[in-house]
């Protein structure tokens, strides 16, 4: 389990990279990116995962399929 | 005199032909005026004033200064309808420039991206697109009178809500916050630059590789967009 960032609608913000509490967010090339290998959606951490809530754009940091 | 005196009306056009004139602020043009017109300043003796009497008023503080310059911070003070100083708008209808976004800049003196979110005076609406800008809207966000709205600052952006970017010379935390969640991109520049600077620079980056979001603004597919490596998701 883990999250990931939608390229098309990431703006860049960085807001993500401070909160992650496994440091899985680093500055990509084009956008923020989440390392799925250490993601852990916050969990053991906080309630809800942190990027998510400190992300200004709606729908940006999803879920990772499968 | 007293500033008091001084119609809210003419007061903006003070301000607005302070901004056209090099090196003076509202206060110095206003000594100016004083220096050319006889007390109590109004309206209809401001717009009388005669080039050289203006130019060599208070001294000669603006004798350094252009003729066109000068005759221009006139129109703008005599001017009784504040539209009568804004470009005119061109023509638009979708689809007329390809790959295009909607941007609005926040504007004082429709030259420079100079406003505040909260308080500018206009929002200049461009459509944008890699070789062509026009301004297709001149739009304010004065809350008309008796309509009543819970947030000004969310009236405020759903003035401009067909707009992917706002340049604006500044705006709050919270008032920013709102206006992202309409969809709208805030920019907030670092210092106050053109009208049309601002739109050169942008046009340069959609020339260039815009970044993911504005080339989904654009309008372009992700799989024209250019990618960087191998980059994938995950």
């Amino acid at each position: 389990m883990a999250l990931y960032i939608v390229e098309a609608d990431c703006i860049s913000c960085g807001d993500c990279e401070p909160v992650c509490p496994t440091q899985s967010i680093t500055e990509g090339p084009v956008v923020f990116k989440i390392d799925k290998r250490t993601c852990t959606e916050c969990e053991g951490d906080f309630d809800v995962p942190q990027c998510v809530k400190v992300c200004p754009i709606d729908n940006c940091i999803l879920p990772l399929e499968a | 005199m007293s500033q008091n005196a001084l119609s809210r009306e003419l007061a903006l056009r003070i301000a607005l032909a302070a901004r056209a004139l090099p090196n003076t602020d509202s206060k110095r043009l206003l000594a100016v005026l004083s220096d050319c017109v006889e007390a109590p300043m109004t309206e209809s003796k401001i717009a009388t004033i005669a080039l050289e009497t203006f130019r060599q008023a208070d001294g000669g503080a603006l004798a350094q200064v252009d003729s066109t310059v000068l005759q221009q911070a006139l129109k703008i003070l005599s001017n009784t309808a504040p539209e009568k100083i804004l470009p005119a708008t061109q023509a638009y209808q979708d689809g007329d420039l390809p790959n295009s976004v909607r941007i609005a800049c926040a504007s004082d003196d429709a030259i420079h991206v100079n406003g505040h979110f909260g308080a500018c005076a206009w929002f200049m609406v461009y459509q944008v697109n890699a070789e062509e800008a026009r301004l297709i809207g001149i739009r304010t966000a004065e809350i008309p009178e008796g309509l009543v709205v819970d947030d000004k600052n969310v009236y405020r952006a759903e003035q401009i809500q067909d707009c992917k970017v706002l340049y604006v010379a500044s705006v709050g935390g919270p008032a920013a916050a709102k206006i992202v969640r309409l969809g709208i991109h805030p920019m907030k520049l670092d210092e106050v630059a053109s009208l049309a600077g601002i739109i050169s620079q942008l046009q340069t980056v959609m020339a260039g590789s815009p970044p993911p979001w504005l080339a989904k603004a654009m309008g372009i597919d992700a799989g024209e967009r250019f990618k960087f490596g191998q980059e994938a998701v995950g």
